[in-house]
Order: C-alpha cells, then sequence, then structure tokens
C-alpha cells in the first residue's frame, strides 16, 4: 500500500480495526448438517470478531434456518443474552412453522432486531402468503429483514423479493447476499434503482472488491450492508474484500457498519451507539440514508 | 510485515468475470494493494483455450517480472497437444516454470487414469509442484494419485467451506497433499487444520482474479495463527516446495 489507511493497515499489521463500529449484519450460529464447522459457538464468534475488530453481529442461529424456528430462535435469543453487548438476532420465521406464534412470543424481546427469511431452505416463496406475518411485523415496528437471494431460485430470485417491496413499501428488506451470483448483478442494481426499500447485503462466495466497487459506484455506500454468513463461512474471507476495495474510506465504513446503523436507528428500538471516534472516521458514522 | 508468496494466480482474461487488465503489471498493482510480494501465476489461455499456447503466451506476459514466477497448464499425452512428459518438464524447467495446473475437469481426461499417469509420474520425478482446483478431481483421484507418489507436491486450491469432512481423511492419509487458503472458507478451519497437520500443509493461495486476493490475505493475517505459522503458510513452505524441484 502507498499510503496509510487504517482498515488495509490493520490487517497488514495484524491488529484488529480500532475506533470504528464495524457491524456484521449477516451471522448466524451453531452447527449445520451439512458440512463441519469447528467451534461455531456464540464464544468462538465473539473471540474471532475481536480478533478483527467487528464490534457487532446480528445473527440467525442454524438450528431456526435449518430446521426449527422455536427452538433456533430461542438459541439466538440465548446467544444474545449472554453477549449482549455484542451480538443481535435476527427473529426467523418459517412459513411451515405458525410464523404468527414466533411473532408473538419474540415480539418484546430487546435483542431481536430484524427478520430472517430463508425462502430457499424452506422451500415456499419469497412472495408467498404465509409470510404475511413477517411483513406486517416488519412494518408495524421498522426492523428490516433481511432476506436469502439466489439468482434463479423459484423461491428467492431478487426479482421476486422486488415484488414484496412493491407491496410493501414501508418495510426496509435486505437482498441477503445480493443474489450471489455475478451473473445476476445488473438485475439486482436495476431493482434497487426501482425499489428505495431494497438494500444489498453482501456476503457470499463468488463476490469480490471490484464488485463491491460497482454496486457503490452505481448505488451509494448508504444501500450496502457488510455481512460475513459467519459461522457458515469465515467472516475474514467476505471483510477482506471490503477493506481492500479500491474505494473511498468513508464509503468503505460506511459499508462495513454506516449503512446498517442508519436502518436500525428508524426502528422502535436501536442499537446502542458504543462507537468512539478513531482514526478521523467521525464524519462517516451513521452513513447517509 | 508478513511477506506473502501467492502460490496461485492468473494473468489473462476471463469469459464470464470482468476480472481487470489480465496482464502482468495489472496483477502486480493488484497484489501491491493487498501487500503480496512475489506469486505464481498462470495463463487464463491455457486453462480456458490451449495449453500449448497459452503457456507460451504466459512466458512472453511474464518475461522480465521478476516477482512472478510461471506455472505451465499440462495435458495427458494421448493426443499430442503438448511435447511428451519428460520433454515436456525438461522444457518447463528450462523456462524456470515452478509448478504445473491440471484441469482434468475442464480438459475432458480422468487425472487417475491411466493416460495421465505418465505425466504425474514425470512431474513427481522432478517433484515440480501439481496445482489442482477442488473441482477438477474426485478427491479419493487426488487422494490416490498422490499416495501413488510420494514425492510429487500435491496442492489442492478453492477447497471451500464444505469440504473439512472429506479433505481431513486425505490429509491424514496421505503427507504429500497440500492445500492452499484460496477459498478455505470454513469458520476457523485455517486454525483447525494447523493444530491437526501443522503449518506445513498449508500453502498461502488467492486464485486470482476469480477470487478476490483480499479475502486470503486477511483470512491468513488475521488468523489466531503465530507470527511463525503465519510466515511459513504465507510463503516459507512454497520456498520449501519450489527448493526440493529436481533440475
Amino acid at each position: 500500500m502507498l499510503t496509510a489507511d487504517p482498515l488495509t493497515d490493520a490487517v497488514l499489521g495484524r491488529t484488529p480495526i480500532d475506533g470504528l463500529d464495524v457491524i456484521d449484519a449477516h451471522a448466524h450460529l451453531g452447527p449445520y448438517s451439512r458440512f463441519f464447522i469447528p467451534d461455531p459457538s456464540a464464544e468462538a464468534m465473539v473471540r474471532v470478531m475481536d480478533r478483527c475488530g467487528v464490534r457487532r453481529a446480528v445473527l440467525s442461529s442454524c438450528l431456526a434456518i435449518e430446521l426449527d424456528a422455536t427452538a433456533g430462535n430461542a438459541a439466538t435469543a440465548a446467544a444474545v443474552e449472554a453477549h449482549p453487548d455484542r451480538l443481535a438476532g435476527y427473529l426467523t420465521l418459517n412459513p411451515h412453522q405458525d410464523p404468527e406464534a414466533e411473532v408473538a412470543r419474540w415480539a418484546d424481546h430487546p435483542g431481536f432486531l430484524g427478520v430472517k427469511l430463508h425462502p430457499s431452505l424452506h422451500e415456499y416463496p419469497v412472495t408467498g402468503p404465509a409470510y404475511r406475518p413477517a411483513w406486517e411485523y416488519a412494518a408495524a415496528t421498522g426492523r428490516p429483514v433481511l432476506t436469502h437471494t439466489w439468482t434463479g431460485s423459484s423461491y428467492d430470485d431478487p426479482a421476486m423479493v422486488a415484488a414484496v417491496a412493491e407491496r410493501h413499501p414501508e418495510v426496509t428488506i435486505l437482498l441477503g447476499h445480493a443474489g450471489a451470483v455475478p451473473s445476476g448483478f445488473d438485475t439486482v442494481i436495476e431493482l434497487l434503482y426501482r425499489h428505495p426499500n431494497l438494500y444489498l447485503e453482501i456476503c457470499g462466495s463468488y463476490f469480490t472488491g471490484r464488485a463491491l466497487e460497482r454496486f457503490v459506484g452505481e448505488l451509494g455506500a448508504h444501500r450496502i450492508v457488510y455481512g460475513s454468513d459467519f459461522p457458515f463461512i469465515d467472516l475474514r474471507y467476505s471483510i477482506g474484500r471490503v477493506l481492500f476495495a479500491n474505494l473511498p474510506l468513508a464509503e468503505r465504513a460506511t459499508v462495513l457498519g454506516g449503512a446498517f446503523r442508519a436502518l436500525i436507528s428508524r426502528t422502535d428500538q436501536s442499537t446502542p451507539d458504543r462507537s468512539t471516534d478513531h482514526c478521523g472516521l467521525t464524519a462517516v458514522r451513521g452513513g447517509s440514508p | 510485515m508478513v511477506r506473502l508468496y501467492d502460490c496461485n494466480a492468473m494473468v489473462g482474461r476471463l469469459p464470464n468475470l470482468d476480472a481487470g487488465e489480465g496482464t502482468a503489471s495489472g496483477l502486480r498493482k493488484a497484489m501491491d494493494r493487498v501487500g503480496i510480494e512475489a506469486a505464481v501465476v498462470g495463463h487464463t489461455a491455457a486453462w480456458r483455450h490451449d495449453p500449448a499456447t497459452g503457456n507460451e503466451a504466459l512466458l512472453a506476459e511474464l518475461a522480465g517480472e521478476p516477482r512472478l514466477r510461471p506455472a505451465w497448464v499440462g495435458l495427458p499425452d494421448t493426443c499430442g497437444e503438448l511435447p511428451p512428459p519428460a520433454e515436456f518438464v525438461a522444457t518447463a524447467r528450462r523456462h524456470g516454470v515452478v509448478a504445473v495446473r491440471l484441469y482434468p475437469a475442464d480438459h475432458g481426461y480422468r487425472l487417475g487414469g491411466p493416460d495421465c499417469a505418465p505425466l504425474l509420474d514425470a512431474l513427481a520425478a522432478a517433484r515440480l509442484p501439481l496445482l489442482i482446483d477442488a473441482n477438477q478431481a474426485p478427491y479419493p483421484e487426488i487422494e490416490a494419485v498422490a499416495a501413488a507418489r510420494p514425492d510429487l507436491p500435491v496442492v489442492v486450491c478453492q477447497t471451500g467451506y464444505r469440504a473439512l469432512r472429506t479433505l481431513t481423511g486425505v490429509l491424514a492419509r496421505v503427507p504429500n497433499v497440500h492445500i492452499d487458503l484460496s477459498y478455505l472458507g470454513t469458520h476457523l478451519g485455517l486454525e483447525w487444520l494447523v493444530e491437526r497437520f501443522g503449518a506445513k500443509r498449508l500453502l498461502f493461495g488467492t486464485a486470482a482474479p476469480v477470487r478476490d486476493p483480499a479475502d486470503a490475505v486477511t483470512r491468513l493475517l488475521w488468523s489466531e495463527l503465530s507470527d511463525a505459522e503465519v510466515a511459513a503458510i504465507g510463503g516459507g513452505n512454497w520456498s520449501r516446495l519450489v527448493g526440493g524441484i529436481r533440475c
């Protein structure tokens, strides 16, 4: 690197990021049936966050998305209660497992900041009527909905999510993985132009800093939200491409936390702002919705 | 500052991805951005078009580039597209080639079949490392060809985040199998593997430009490994493998 940069210098110096409220807006928790994860516990997650300087992560347990929303939401709540200053939760709603009851059970829990949908795993289209409790809850509370998306999926293609965004303009929806597949990124950008309540969350096996530069250039950093998918995938793969992206520091900082913080600040309960003003990053805090 | 030697990079264009300039100078710029000092480089033309002309284009592109060392793409000798294995390896060594990449799935042959065996034997005789992406051959085949040739350093690249249930057994049984970091995406998988097998089985590789090199850089440097382990994976292990090449 030719010039000092607090984000890339932290990586190259093997030290955590300091002075920036980095928020991982797409996290999970616990084991997953299809592959081995050495230690998917909340404690290990917080340890990795400490290693990198990620202050907060918003998670839905793998149990909730993969098998049992009721038990899984309880696991999410337990992790959040054990680490209230580091972890927050998404309330996972499964259209086959009484989503209305899940909303009623957890609506008043302070640890849940938003809703998580996984239409592909639940094999139910995001446009389907069984998701009504999710949209109603999100509309009533202002809490964002993070949904898995996959370009070409018959359950959660980004265009299907856009149809929901059209029906519920008051609901903030994050397209998890931004559709995942690079061939769909042009379409995703067009969808975000048309629907101001859509945002892109960028974790994924095929994502790059180059793609991020394009998203930010087309849409503005305030529409792009950093997430890692950890411990499904190691957090450090997906954060490096943001830290080293060829973007001004202010825009990287917005993607890394400012954009999501701005979304949460609109809800009926926002996360406490624990950020401090180091490294000259004060000006970019909060992003610009 | 850790010295990083990328064992898995490429120049050339890609048909399905905006991979940037595709030149040696473009690769150097990308390396500088993320702090990589040197790289083993293949050519996309040797992978996605024609190994013979792609390997030649690679040498031309890397001329006068001391930070970039060539990796050729090999083929079985069945159709005479490349020189016979012994001659191919000797020519490669004469041109300073430090590794050979194989694409059995994409190029339409079996890694573990009889057609490829003479080439693998020649690579093993020269101790010329073999780079192979995990999606190019089933793990049992990779294991079999490596186990049959203990002198052949095998580097499995882009293993993904779902591989440990299979990969761990291969690493346990076959000591000349290594893996690179280009997509060793399992949460805490790097630390877990180093704890079981030591740092010597892991190599720093990025799969640039298909993958963002920042991924592997950040994964390694922000790992929970010691500085000595990071230095070994970052470049020391590769230097050891290259140092074993027989002329």
